[in-house]
């Protein structure tokens, strides 16, 4: 097998075809030159017609690694019976025999190919010397989901979504709080006048104070709003200052990212925050720093927001949220943030919607908490999702009461819906919206209705109502929402039936592996040859978490908070865990940089993309995301014992 | 799988058989002429050994023209080995005309420097061996290497040529008799229309190794689809295209 070369006029190109398809095909492509030279000398090519099993479960010896170059190869085992189920598709780049090359013994599934099917083939010693250099290669086909090539998979991501034109570009997540904050605090002392205050601030030039007690320690803060107050109040220069403070200080650590700080802020609508150094503060930061820090801000949107005085003028502002969302993506954050930012940017706009319609419209009749649900409820809103919520009325006992507040909510949900809808929240479909008199209960109807699905639970309403499952407080009475949640745990907790429901929800969508380049692409329709990542991606993941934390009692509704969560309490493996936690959120990702590239060229945001457009390390990221979703069904169909196909 | 090209009793044989075929015309050629005397056509296809080779020319006329590069893959047991090649760019004797550059992207310059067929020939027939030369349109190239062994070796290549492209006709042929379809006469039997025609990777083509390549999946794309995947020997393969002629 001498290689003859009369006289070669590019050396060390050959054989440059094979090397290329290793240098674009993991888990090679990250070898270094040397070992895939090696590897590329070793191979062969081979061609198998459509319809040519080759490898036979329990009975093959595989011989090399099958690598499809072009065509595709379906996987299947056979039970005694003789009936054949599908495991898996392996299409351009896809790798066949690889676990059994590496754990040693036959061939675990049967292989045939689906189409015709040109293969570059690793003889089994060739491909176990590299194993053995290179124990990652061998751990790629031996682990399940590899996050050593999601975190490549992400970095795709962000470099693609890093070739949209954004200028200026933010730091949020690079820079820490310890960098960018002013030392040390100016400090005034325990009873200290207002007036002092207000020297100090002016001598040092800085907003805001800390007030220290005589042991030093630091009780509340003073800012220049505080004082302005006291001046619109009337209230004595001379009184102390600690009448005026704002107690106990929220603070941040210097290490945390000013992303984290910028969240801090916006929760609580603080403009200063102590920076702290093993609790002792150290400095101050302000939302100001932040804004300096970089151009177009979350923090400038979101005060845009709080300082608007009519709910028209909300409408233009919610259209910035992608232009936030961008510059986050581009940074490299990853999907779990951007959501809870997404989240926070929106729920402030829907506070702000109900203060200036509160303001408008009078003060209730009776006290309400407002309900968000599906992906709001979860903290998970991309760029624009429908609406999901409800609302919830105190009970009382006088009808004329309840009547009025009949006619008062009904005015308000319905302004409120519309608002949200000229803002570019489209209504739901389903209609679960406050202004649904079937979602615009009083609290002991909640209860009554939650009840009933949990203790009858009819499929259709189930599937229906999984969403509601999600719930979170939003403006209004928290404790309503409080008491509803604690009121439902143990329900479903002691209700199986139930809990098998909404697993049962889970299964609905298989995963799409298949043949054609590996992945089922939807038929017909708008979105044909496209894939559908919410249905058959992030939804499954979303319905795994629900069932499993609500089975636990858990109350957290993110689905990443869940998976947490769960995994504290051991039911589902560590590892299971982890992998479907990775797989969420490259699924978020992919989708919300999808989103992104949508919303650049002016089109509707959606939830489908085109397999084709995908890099090769993405498709195979995705794949395995799907092939975690797989594991994740098979798990609630033996925890359920469902067993529906 | 089986790895054995040439028993050693065939190569006793081979060697027997040389000697009493009187003295070959050049030593070079000896065990090829060997060889190809007793050809057994009955074994599995997976037993021989197959050359894909392409030749770039100055032109198309075999008595004037000339090669300017060879390229060549070998494919053993039925799989393409990208690491046994051969290429080699010649330096013809006369010019190289504008209109063949332009092809295949061979300046003189680029051909200055390199050796003269007779220094690239003996190297090609030692790698060629007894492997069956495969190429498309192998006539051709079978003809302007013969002319070339002639002139430098003393004697021509007996190697027998597939030809992929009888090949492609036959499967075409066959297609349209199972498929009681309406027969496509203007398909286009060139490498690249083929390649995307049966959906083959693709090369870039116009370059001898590349155009080797591209030819060698070709090749095994037909054989194994010929027939309903029915070839099995090379006497299979033969009888598959009766039409045509082995160009022994």
């Amino acid at each position: 097998m001498t290689m003859h070369n009369g006289d070669r006029s590019d050396p060390g190109s050959q054989p440059a075809m094979v090397l290329s398809f290793f240098k674009r095909t993991l888990p090679f492509s990250g070898l270094e030159a040397r070992s895939l030279e090696t590897l590329a000398s070793q191979a062969r090519i081979d061609f198998l017609p459509a319809g040519t099993r080759f490898l036979t479960q329990g009975e093959s010896e595989v011989e090399a690694l099958h690598l499809v170059q072009k065509g595709g190869v379906r996987l299947y085992t056979r039970d005694e019976t003789g009936r054949e189920t599908l495991v898996d598709f392996r299409g351009e780049g896809g790798a066949v025999g690889g676990m059994a090359l590496v754990q040693g013994g036959r061939a675990r599934l049967s292989a045939e190919t689906v189409e015709d099917t040109f293969f570059i083939k690793v003889p089994k010693a060739a491909f176990l010397a590299v194993v053995e250099k290179h124990p990652q290669v061998g751990r790629f086909y031996a682990r399940a989901f590899a996050e050593e090539y999601t975190a490549l998979a992400f970095e795709e991501l962000k470099e693609r979504s890093g070739t949209l034109p954004e200028p200026g570009a933010l730091y949020l997540m690079g820079s820490r709080v310890g960098e960018i904050m002013h030392g040390p605090s100016v400090d005034i002392p325990m009873g200290a006048s207002i007036q002092k205050a207000a020297q100090l601030m002016e001598e040092n030039r800085v907003g805001s104070l800390l007030v220290v007690d005589p042991s030093g320690e630091h009780l509340g803060i003073v800012t220049d709003k505080d004082l302005r107050k006291t001046i619109a109040v009337g209230m004595a220069p001379e009184a102390p200052v600690e009448i005026i403070m704002s107690s106990p200080l929220s603070t941040v650590d210097e290490r945390a990212v000013c992303f984290d700080a910028l969240m801090a802020m916006m929760r609580q609508e603080l403009h200063h925050l102590p920076v702290t150094r093993a609790g002792k503060v150290v400095g101050m930061i302000t939302a100001h720093d932040i804004v300096v820090m970089q151009g177009k801000s979350p923090m400038a949107l979101f005060r845009e927001i709080t300082a608007q005085r009519d709910v028209e003028g909300l409408y233009d502002l919610s259209h910035r949220t992608p232009q936030v969302i961008r510059a986050l993506v581009q940074e490299g954050a990853k999907a779990g943030h951007i959501t809870r930012m997404i989240t926070v940017i929106n729920d402030c706009l829907l506070g702000q919607v109900v203060k200036l319609l509160l303001k408008q419209l009078g003060p209730p009749p009776v006290e309400f908490c407002w309900l968000l649900m599906g992906s709001e409820g979860r903290r998970e809103q991309t760029f624009k999702t429908d609406q999901d919520n409800a609302i919830i009325l105190r009970d009382v006992e006088d009808p004329l009461i309840a009547r009025a507040a009949g006619v008062y909510y009904e005015a308000f949900t319905e302004r409120v819906i519309a608002h949200l809808v000229k803002a570019g929240f489209p209504p739901c479909p389903g209609g679960i919206m406050a202004s649904n008199p079937k979602w615009r209960l009083s609290l002991a109807k909640w209860k009554q209705t939650f009840e009933r699905w949990i203790l009858k639970p009819d499929p259709e309403e189930v599937m229906h109502a999984a969403i509601f499952f999600d719930f979170r407080a939003g403006p209004g009475q928290a404790a309503f929402a409080e008491e509803l949640k604690s009121y439902i745990m143990p329900l479903i907790q002691r209700q199986e039936v139930f809990q098998r429901h909404l697993a049962a929800n889970c299964l609905q969508n298989k995963p799409p592996l298949s043949f054609f380049r590996g992945f089922i692409v939807e038929k017909d329709g708008q979105h044909k040859n496209q894939l559908d990542l919410k249905s058959r991606g992030i939804a499954p993941i979303a319905d795994f978490a629900r069932v499993i934390a609500l089975r636990l009692g858990i109350t957290e509704t993110s689905t990443l908070g869940r998976l947490e969560a769960i995994s504290d309490d051991g039911i589902v493996s560590r590892d299971l865990i982890a992998e479907v936690h990775e797989a969420y959120e490259f699924l978020m990702q992919l989708r919300l940089v999808h989103q992104l590239a949508q919303w650049e060229r002016g089109e509707d945001p959606h939830n489908h993309v085109a397999p084709d457009s995908l890099t090769d390390l993405e498709k195979r990221t995705l794949k395995e995301a799907f092939q975690v979703i797989g594991r994740i069904q098979s798990f609630l169909k033996d925890l359920y014992k469902l067993n529906i196909a | 799988m089986v790895r054995n090209p040439l028993s050693i009793t065939e190569r006793i044989r081979g060697a027997v058989a040389g000697l009493i075929s009187g003295p070959p015309a050049a030593p070079l050629l000896a065990k090829n002429h060997a060889y190809f005397q007793q050809l057994d056509q009955s074994k599995p296809l997976e037993e021989y050994e197959f050359a894909v080779v392409d030749t770039e020319l100055t032109g198309l006329d075999a008595r004037n023209d000339e090669i300017v590069s060879i390229g060549g893959v070998r494919i053993r047991d039925m799989e393409l080995d990208p690491s046994d090649t051969f290429e080699a760019i010649v330096r013809p004797l006369g010019d190289m005309p504008k209109t063949a550059t332009l092809v295949h992207r061979i300046t003189p310059q680029q051909v200055k420097d390199r050796p003269g067929l007779e220094d690239v020939l003996p190297q090609f027939v030692e790698w060629l061996g007894t492997s069956f030369m495969v190429g498309h349109h192998v006539g051709l190239d079978m003809r302007f290497l013969n002319r070339a062994c002639r002139k430098v070796l003393g004697a021509e290549l007996k190697n027998p040529g597939v030809d992929t492209m009888r090949l492609a006709q036959v499967y075409e042929a066959e297609l349209w008799e199972s498929y009681y379809d309406r027969y496509t006469l203007n398909i286009s039997y060139n490498l690249t229309d083929l390649t995307e025609r049966y959906g083959l990777p693709a090369f870039g083509s116009h370059d001898a190794l590349q155009d080797a390549f591209q030819t060698a999946y070709l090749f095994l794309f037909l054989v194994r689809k010929l027939k309903q995947g029915g070839i099995h020997t090379l006497h299979d393969l033969y009888l598959a295209g009766r039409s045509w002629r082995w160009y022994l």
